[in-house]
């Protein structure tokens, strides 16, 4: 390795190892999900030109902000996070959590003692260990250039809470990771009675039925309409080639092959009769449309487009209500020629409209649709695994004190000896200030009766 | 008056006279402002605790699936999580400043009372229960770092500012400063496990509502940020140099991003999480 290599490799280590540069990687972190709270997200780029001024809206789109999450920003500030994960863990939580038996000068450890003891140095360090192995410390000696170390130690096992919550984080990141490369999703909206077929994993589904219940409540400020329940029965075919009658509602998906599927949304198809010049046009008039379809009327520029269901019309102002009930339905059609809109009308079911040339337009019936959202995600298993493993290391970070007591015993006289003590803790030593006192003034005190 | 809304007047009531009780025992050191302001705090929040249960008795709807019941126990929690501290660390000095907070939570929340109203489809679940709870008492324990964030800041800056005054001789009444910095540590011990499990519990009731256990929704999302910010401060605590001044700060700023969270989200923010849908 060439020197230059070496500085390179000590600056990276010395980077990606100091935990302020970490905490800097997620003040970005923060201020990348903080832009995705703030801007909408995946919306389409006119509506980013509407919504904020020119230049704001050009640098959200060029800077990947309508995609925030995706985009290679997070993924990058993610890398990194994870790269000085790992360097940190080998250079800094590793030598500081896990710090390696040897001798101190227990002078210079702000929480220390020192006291004498008419002992012989070998008895006082017996009872000195089984003074701290009674109160549950684990106890191990060790000599360093002829001098007897005994080392007292608490809750040493969680010193590694750390790293276990390091591991949860890693383990997290993988679970999506695992996502993104193998998983899918998508969405189906299936009008009552059809079925259709997901894309990816070929599986049939029948909707047999669809149904909402909504309470009208009386509030304070008013009527609202509080949906209650949303309710989907369907027939599903999977890879055994078996229907299956099933239900979706809100909160109840089903799984069909390891796919979820999930009650997302739903809305009311519409068959129009299309009529020129008063026959029908059974193309156009055979089919069911969604909100937001167009219908083009053949050998004109001009299309219809059904805009929206609107389930109650209030009588006498002629308006939509916001019952979303089907009481008196109408729809709002738009026209327009050649992409330029001539207007928008409320159309009452079973009423005409005139849209020129000869063309009328009747909403005949309404069909409803419900609208699925399917996921197959194969890090589930990880995502949670990690999660656990994660919490379980914050439990252990935030809730034990590992700490280490260094004790030795010096001979002081033909039977006397002297003890110094002095510990240290994974989180400093105010947080243990008062313990060690009252630990040393007891330790003190199991003397006294001996002493002369 | 319905018996649930009785106890909440109760509730706003001792709240309100305890807090002013504390705050003048905080700056005049008069016991038995103490002694009255303790007994208030307990019985505003007992209260609070049978009123979201009477509630729940007289309704049949979780109580906490709108920001009336939610602000309601945010309160709530937040009087206990400090009762507990003050109880254990002797810090009975600072309850004023959380009575208040409790009170403003409380009253503002008060203003969102609708009546009762059945849940949504999506809030219909058992998750409902367990999510919702874990992450307001997230928010409750930041409330408490917060308010000794502030008082630690507050004598940081006001003590060596005037020194030999009488302020600085009552500052210095006060607990030491890396006594106040590890009360606000230990809360935020508190605060970080739970709002990750309330993340983790929110993923997986969204996988069961939504599909997917992360959807990038505005509210899921800025918790995520709360998390990070004090996920920032657990790791500046572990460097000396950082302990104290700055991580104080940091948790000021946890807590503002919380507040955006809980309330900013819910009320600017329109998405999945949003009490209006
Ligand atoms: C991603 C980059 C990360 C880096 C580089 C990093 C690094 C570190 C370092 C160096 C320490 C201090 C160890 C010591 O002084 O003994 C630490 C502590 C800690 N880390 Fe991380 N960490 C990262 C992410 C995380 C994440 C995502 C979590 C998740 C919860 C986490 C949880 C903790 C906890 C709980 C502590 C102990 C804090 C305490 O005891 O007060 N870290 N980390």
């Amino acid at each position: 390795m060439t020197a230059a290599i070496r500085d390179a490799y000590a600056d990276f280590v010395r980077t990606f190892g100091n935990v302020l540069f970490a905490v800097s990687l997620f003040v970005v972190w923060g201020i990348l999900t903080l832009i995705g709270v703030v801007v909408d997200q995946g919306q389409d780029p006119s509506a980013y030109m509407q919504a904020y001024a020119a230049p704001v809206a050009r640098a959200i789109l060029r800077l990947d902000f309508d995609n925030i999450y995706h985009s290679p920003w997070s993924v990058g500030i993610i890398g990194l996070l994870l790269l000085s994960l790992a360097v940190c863990t080998f250079k800094r939580v590793i030598p500081a959590r896990l710090p390696p038996l040897r001798p101190v000068n227990v002078e210079k450890i702000p929480l220390h003692a020192t006291f004498d003891v008419a002992m012989p140095a070998a008895d006082a360090r017996r009872r000195l260990e089984q003074f701290f192995a009674s109160r549950g410390w684990r106890v191990r000696e060790r000599v360093f250039g002829g001098t007897e170390w005994s080392f007292a130690d608490r809750h040493d096992w969680a010193r590694r809470g750390v790293l276990v919550a390091h591991a949860g984080f890693v383990i997290i990141a993988a679970g999506t990771t695992l996502y993104w490369a193998r998983g899918f999703s998508g969405e189906l909206a299936i009008l009552r009675g059809e079925t259709a077929q997901v894309a990816q994993t070929r599986a049939l589904i029948r909707l047999d039925d669809f149904a909402y219940r909504i309470a009208p409540i009386m509030t304070k400020s008013g009527m609202v309409y509080q949906p209650v329940d949303y309710v989907s029965r369907v027939t599903v075919t999977g890879n055994d080639g078996m229907p299956k009658a099933m239900t979706v509602r809100v909160n109840h998906p089903i799984n069909i092959d390891g796919t979820l599927y999930y009650q997302a949304s739903y809305g009311f198809g519409m068959r129009f009769v299309v009529m020129r010049n008063g026959k029908r046009d059974a193309a156009l008039s055979n089919r069911t449309y969604v909100e937001g379809e167009s219908l083009d009327l053949p050998g004109t520029q001009r299309s219809v487009l059904y805009d929206r269901f609107a389930p109650t019309v209030d009588k006498q102002s002629g308006m939509p209500t916001a019952d979303p009930r089907v009481n008196d339905p109408a729809v709002v059609l738009a026209v327009s020629q050649a992409g330029a809109a001539l207007g928008e009308a409320l159309v009452p079911l079973r009423t005409w409209i005139d849209v020129g040339d000869g063309w009328r337009v009747v909403p005949e019936r309404y069909v409803l649709y419900s609208g699925f959202q399917y996921r197959n995600d194969p890090g589930v298993p990880l995502v949670g695994i990690g999660a656990f493993v994660l919490l379980a290391g914050l439990v252990i970070s935030f809730y034990l004190l590992p700490a280490r007591i260094y004790l030795r015993v010096d001979e002081d006289g033909p039977n006397r000896s002297r003890i110094g003590a002095a510990a240290t803790t994974v989180k400093g030593y105010d947080v243990f200030q008062g313990e060690f006192s009252r630990l040393m003034v007891s330790l003190e005190g199991s003397w006294r009766p001996t002493k002369p | 008056m319905a018996p649930d809304e009785a106890l909440i007047a109760v509730a706003l009531g001792a709240y309100t006279l305890g807090a002013l009780a504390l705050l003048v025992y905080f700056f005049s050191r008069v016991t038995w402002l103490r002694d009255v302001g303790i007994p208030l705090a307990i019985i505003g929040c007992v209260a609070q605790f049978v009123q979201l249960a009477v509630r729940f008795e007289l309704t049949g709807v979780w109580p906490l699936l709108n920001l009336y019941g939610s602000l309601s126990l945010f309160s709530a929690m937040s009087v206990a999580i400090y009762i507990g501290f003050a109880f254990r660390y002797r810090l009975w000095f600072a309850g004023g400043f959380v009575l208040t907070l409790a009170a403003i939570f409380l009253a503002y929340g008060v203003t969102w009372y609708e009546g009762t109203m059945p849940p949504v489809p999506s809030l219909q679940s058992y998750w409902a229960k367990i999510h919702v709870p874990i992450v307001v008492s997230s928010y409750a324990a930041f409330l408490v770092a917060f308010v000794f964030s502030c008082i630690y800041l507050l004598k940081y800056y006001a003590a060596p500012a005037r020194p030999g005054t009488p302020i600085a001789a009552w500052l210095a009444a006060l607990p030491t400063l890396p006594q106040l910095d590890m009360i606000v540590y230990r809360a935020v011990a508190i605060g970080l496990p739970l709002i990750s499990i309330g993340i983790i519990t929110g993923a997986m009731w969204a996988k069961e509502a939504w599909g997917a256990y992360w959807q990038w929704d505005p509210k899921e999302t800025a918790a995520l940020f709360s998390w990070i910010i004090y996920l920032a401060y657990m790791h500046l605590h572990t460097r000396h140099a950082w302990r104290g001044l700055r991580t104080n700060w940091v948790s000021v700023i946890g807590f503002v991003s919380i507040i955006f969270c809980y309330l900013g989200v819910n009320i600017w923010i329109s998405g999945l999480h949003s009490y209006k849908v």
